[in-house]
C-alpha cells in the first residue's frame, strides 16, 4: 500500500461507519454489533499501548476498565452529565495506574505479567468488599441509556480517538522510545531512554483510554458488578484481542476485537457452541497457533498472503528477507 | 493459647497443601526457566479426573493418583514435544502466552465434559474428623499434609540420589555445561515438564478431597502458587515448602486483623512485596546474607 492509500483507506472506512446509522437507523442489532466492536476495539487498542508497543504484557488490565465503569455508574447517579463522566473515569484509572506502575515496573517480563494478575485480582476484591462505595457483589445499576444511535456514535468517537492516539504515538519519538524498551530495555537505557518513565507513561495512556472505555461499557450495559468489569475474564479478553489481530500494530487490535465480537455473537446464537463453551478453545487454539507460527497475528497472516500475491522481482528477494525479522 | 495452637496447626496443614500445588511450577521453572501459566488448568483437571473416577467408576479417590500421575506425565511430555519446546529460546513472555492458551483449552475441556457445575467428592473419609488435644481436625486435611510432605521427601531423594534426578539438577544449574557433559538436554526438558504437570495434577487430585471445584478452579490458587514459588526463590523444593509455610502462616494470622473476604489479598500483597523487596526470594535473601 502506498503512503497516501494508508491515510485514505482509514478515512474512507471511518466515513462509511459514520454513515451506517443514517442509512440504517432501525437496524438495532447491527448497530449493537458495531457498538461492541468499537468498545472492544477501544479496549484492545488501550491494552496494546502497553502490551504491544512497550512489550509489557498485563493480565490485570480489567482493573482500569472497572474503575472507569464504576466512575460512570456512580457519577451519573450523583447527577453528573453522562459525557462528563467518561474523562473523569479515565482520569481516575490513570491515577490508579500511577499508584501501581512504579512498583510493578521494577519487575521484568514474566514477573511483571504475574504481578499484574495479582493487581487485577486485588482490585476485584476491593471492589467486591468496599460495599459502601461500590454496592458490593450486587453492583450498581444505571438509570437510563442514550438511544442506540447515540451510543453508536459515542463508541465510534471513543474508538476513533483511541486509534488515532495510538497511530500518533507509534510514529512519535515517544513511540520509538517504547519500541526500544520492548526490544531491549538495557540498550534503551544506555541510549538515554528512562525505561521506567517510558513504561509508566505508556501505562498511564493505556489506563486512561481503558477508563473511558469502562464508561462506555457502563453506559451500554446499565449495570456494573465487580465480576463483570474487574473479573479475570475481562483481563483475558484484553490480552486475546490484540494478540489475535496483531500485537503492536495500529489496526490489529481492532481486527482482533471484530473477530472476538463475531465469535461471541456466534456463541450466543449457536446452542452447540454455547453448550460446550467452545469460545475458550477457539481463543486458546488461536493464541497457541499465533504464538507458535505467526507472532504478528492475523495481520501478519494477511501480510504474508498479499506478499504471495504480489510477485516481487527475484533480485530483491534476499535483501527483503534479511531486512524483515519475524515477531 | 488454645486458639493460637489451633491456628498454627491449621496453618501448617494448609502449608502442606500449598507446597504440593507449587512443586510442579517450581520444577518447570527451575529446569526450563519458563512459568507454567497452565498450572491452574492442570490442577483443575486433576481434581476433575479424581472426581470423575469416583463418581463414574466408584474408584476410591485416594487411589486416583495411580492413574493421574502417569496419564498427566504423558500429557506433559507430549505438550512439551509439540509446543513448549518451540518457544523455549524466545522471550519469556512467548511461552507465558502459549501456556495461557493451553490453560484456556484445558478450561474448555472441563466445561465441555463436565459442565460448569460445582463438584465435590463425598466419601466417609472426606467427611471424617478427629480430635487431638482438644483440637478438631479434618482427616483429609491431615492426609493431604502427609502426602505433601512425602512428595517433598520423594522428590528430594529423586533429585539427589538418582542418576536421572542429578541430570535434571545439572540442566537446571547450567544447560550448556550439562550438554557438554553428555546429558541429553531435550530429553530432560520433556521429563521435567511431564513431571511438573504430573505433580500439579496430583496436587489437584488432593485438593479435590478438601474443596469443591468447577472449571475456573485454581485461579486464585495459581496466584498463591506463584507467591509461594517466588517466596521460595523459584528453584528449590525446600524453598517452596518454606514459602508455603510463610504464606499459610501469614494468611492464618492475618485473618485475625482483617475480614475473611480479604484473605486472598494477603498472598497478592506478599507476592508484590517479595518481588519488589527481594527479587531472589526469601531463600535468596538468606543465602546472600550468609555470604556477607
Amino acid at each position: 500500500m502506498s503512503k497516501s492509500a494508508r491515510l485514505i483507506a482509514p478515512a474512507v472506512v471511518a466515513a462509511l461507519l459514520l454513515a451506517v446509522p443514517i442509512a440504517l437507523p432501525h437496524a438495532e442489532y447491527l448497530l449493537d454489533i458495531f457498538f461492541l466492536v468499537f468498545l472492544y476495539g477501544t479496549m484492545a487498542t488501550s491494552w496494546n499501548v502497553l502490551g504491544g508497543f512497550t512489550g509489557q504484557v498485563s493480565f490485570g488490565h480489567a482493573a482500569f476498565l472497572g474503575i472507569g465503569a464504576y466512575a460512570t455508574a456512580l457519577l451519573t447517579a450523583a447527577g453528573w452529565p453522562l459525557l462528563a463522566t467518561f474523562p473523569a473515569g479515565g482520569a481516575l484509572a490513570a491515577l490508579f495506574s500511577l499508584l501501581i506502575g512504579p512498583p510493578a515496573f521494577r519487575l521484568r517480563g514474566p514477573y511483571f505479567a504475574i504481578a499484574t494478575i495479582g493487581i487485577g485480582e486485588a482490585s476485584r476484591l476491593i471492589a467486591l468488599n468496599w460495599s459502601s462505595l461500590t454496592g458490593g457483589a450486587s453492583g450498581v445499576t444505571l438509570n437510563s441509556a442514550p438511544s442506540v444511535v447515540a451510543q453508536y456514535y459515542t463508541a465510534f468517537a471513543v474508538c476513533a480517538g483511541a486509534v488515532a492516539a495510538t497511530a500518533w504515538i507509534k510514529a512519535s519519538r515517544f513511540g520509538y522510545a517504547l519500541a526500544a524498551v520492548r526490544s531491549d530495555p538495557d540498550a534503551a537505557e544506555t541510549l538515554g531512554v528512562d525505561t521506567t518513565i517510558a513504561k509508566t507513561q505508556a501505562l498511564l495512556i493505556s489506563a486512561f483510554m481503558l477508563g473511558v472505555a469502562g464508561g462506555v461499557y457502563a453506559m451500554h450495559n446499565l449495570y456494573v458488578s465487580p465480576d463483570s468489569t474487574f473479573g479475570f475474564s475481562t483481563s483475558i479478553s484484553l490480552v486475546i484481542m490484540p494478540i489475535i489481530g496483531g500485537i503492536g500494530t495500529i489496526f490489529g487490535p481492532l481486527l482482533g476485537a471484530a473477530i472476538f465480537t463475531g465469535l461471541r455473537e456466534q456463541l450466543e446464537a449457536n446452542p452447540f457452541l454455547a453448550k460446550y463453551s467452545l469460545d475458550l478453545s477457539v481463543f486458546g487454539l488461536l493464541l497457541c497457533a499465533i504464538v507458535l507460527f505467526e507472532p504478528r497475528g492475523l495481520l501478519g497472516v494477511f501480510d504474508r498472503l498479499t506478499g504471495l500475491l504480489r510477485r516481487k522481482p527475484p533480485v530483491a528477494r534476499p535483501l527483503e528477507s534479511t531486512g524483515s525479522t519475524r515477531g | 493459647m488454645q486458639d493460637t495452637v489451633a491456628t498454627l496447626i491449621s496453618a501448617l496443614l494448609g502449608a502442606g497443601l500449598y507446597a504440593t500445588m507449587s512443586y510442579g511450577l517450581a520444577l518447570i521453572y527451575g529446569v526450563m526457566k519458563i512459568i507454567n501459566l497452565a498450572n491452574a488448568g492442570v490442577l483443575m483437571l486433576g481434581a476433575y479426573v479424581t472426581w470423575w473416577m469416583w463418581d463414574g467408576f466408584a474408584l476410591n479417590p485416594l487411589l486416583a493418583p495411580l492413574i493421574i500421575l502417569p496419564a498427566f506425565y504423558l500429557f506433559g511430555v507430549v505438550l512439551e514435544r509439540i509446543a513448549v519446546r518451540r518457544v523455549l529460546e524466545q522471550e519469556p513472555i512467548v511461552s507465558l502466552l502459549l501456556l495461557f492458551g493451553v490453560w484456556l483449552i484445558l478450561q474448555n475441556i472441563a466445561y465441555a465434559v463436565w459442565t460448569g457445575d460445582t463438584r465435590s467428592i463425598e466419601t466417609p473419609f472426606v467427611e471424617a474428623t478427629f480430635k487431638i488435644w482438644g483440637i478438631q481436625l479434618a482427616l483429609p486435611r491431615v492426609y493431604v499434609f502427609v502426602a505433601g510432605a512425602l512428595t517433598l521427601a520423594v522428590l528430594q531423594l529423586f533429585l539427589t540420589k538418582t542418576q536421572f534426578g542429578r541430570a535434571i539438577r545439572a540442566v537446571a544449574q547450567d544447560r550448556e555445561a550439562a550438554r557438554l557433559a553428555g546429558i541429553d538436554v531435550d530429553r530432560i526438558y520433556s521429563a521435567a515438564f511431564g513431571l511438573g504437570i504430573a505433580l500439579s495434577a496430583f496436587a489437584g487430585s488432593l485438593l479435590s478431597l478438601i474443596f469443591p471445584f468447577g472449571p475456573d478452579f485454581g485461579q486464585t490458587l495459581q496466584l498463591k502458587s506463584f507467591c509461594i514459588v517466588v517466596l521460595g526463590g523459584l528453584e528449590s523444593f525446600v524453598g517452596v515448602a518454606f514459602g508455603a509455610i510463610v504464606l499459610s502462616l501469614a494468611e492464618a494470622f492475618g485473618l485475625r486483623w482483617m475480614p475473611a473476604s480479604y484473605q486472598n489479598l494477603i498472598s497478592f500483597v506478599l507476592l508484590v512485596v517479595v518481588l519488589i523487596a527481594f527479587p531472589k526470594g526469601i531463600a535468596g535473601l538468606l543465602r546472600s546474607l550468609r555470604r556477607v
